[in-house]
């Protein structure tokens, strides 16, 4: 065996490698395997922000405290419910499609959708309410980190409603079936990471004081 | 793609009516008006407890590998247990 055969060969190898660690590590998380890389890296980010905003408020508790009352704790209450509805409709399309039924995953998707719609909705009122106030990232530590936080949770809402669009479209086009469905999945496990982010960051950031 | 099997719609329907009513617990804590180290440590374990169950039941992570749930529950756990001590500070 010449040099370069052996140098071909442990190449090889090391591509079967590869390709078998990719494959033993994507089999059992629903979806796709690189958007799972995105998920936890949000979730790394999501994570470093509330603990920021923990320990910074260990600093300012009254002036916390204080600046959380202004805030409305039902819109938030509310929005909390919306998204673990529409995660619940998600669910239902996710089975829908396992079973074949690609026009009622559709369905189930679109009032995910819907709802996504009616949790950005709720938002803008919010959001509207603190400016006409006076309210800005610069107001006070608190509000620097409820602006932020909560408008970055929201574009992270936009972004999944855009993958559940894309979604709805080419499963009314039929484009999904029982035997593939990775596409749905892994909309499905977006849209998941971005109701339970919220489920921290409300009591976090509208109750807990 | 995950071969998991499927869970019943009822289980869903379930665990959605379980977060549901989490939901409604912690906005009526909020809305008494109660705090103090054991409220926010129930409010926190309710939101650690809630996001566990997203996870595990709709984005179906239960039935995956140890180490995706192993990475999902220490993230709550550290995540949980950091705010916490934050907040207890801020009250000693």
């Amino acid at each position: 065996m010449d040099a370069q055969s052996v140098k071909i060969g442990s190449a090889d190898i090391a591509v079967t490698a590869r390709a078998d660690f990719q494959k033993n590590h994507q089999k059992d998380l629903p979806g796709d395997f690189a958007l799972w890389i995105f998920i936890f890296a949000e979730m790394l980010v999501f994570g470093v922000l509330f603990v920021a905003y923990a320990f910074t408020r260990a600093n300012n508790v009254a002036l916390f405290n204080e600046s959380q009352l202004t805030l409305s704790r039902t819109s938030g209450a509310i929005n909390t419910l919306v998204l673990i509805t529409s995660s619940y409709f998600v669910v239902r399309g996710v089975d829908a499609i396992k079973r074949g039924l690609s026009s009622q995953c559709a369905h189930w998707l679109t009032g995910a959708l819907l709802l996504g719609g009616v949790f950005i909705s709720i938002k803008i009122v919010e959001f509207h309410a603190k400016f006409a106030a006076g309210i800005t990232m610069s107001s006070n530590a608190f509000y620097m980190f409820y602006l932020s936080l909560t408008f970055f949770h929201l574009m992270h809402v936009l972004m999944g409603m855009v993958i559940l669009a894309s979604i709805i479209v080419k499963a009314r086009r039929g484009g999904y079936s029982a035997q593939n469905h990775t596409g749905v999945e892994t909309g499905a496990s977006f849209w998941h990471m971005v109701d339970f982010l919220w489920i921290i960051l409300f009591p976090l950031i509208y109750i807990i004081r | 793609m995950n071969k998991a099997k499927p869970q019943s719609n009822l289980f869903s329907t379930v665990i959605w009516l379980i977060l549901i009513a989490l939901t409604v617990a912690t906005f009526s804590i909020g809305e008494v008006g109660l705090s103090g180290k054991s409220t926010m440590l129930t409010l926190l374990a309710i939101a650690m407890i809630k996001s566990q169950m997203v996870a595990n039941y709709l984005m179906a992570l239960r039935q995956t590998r140890l180490l995706w749930r192993g990475i999902m529950f220490g993230y709550f756990v550290i995540v949980g247990g950091l705010i916490a001590i934050a907040y207890l500070m801020g009250q000693a």
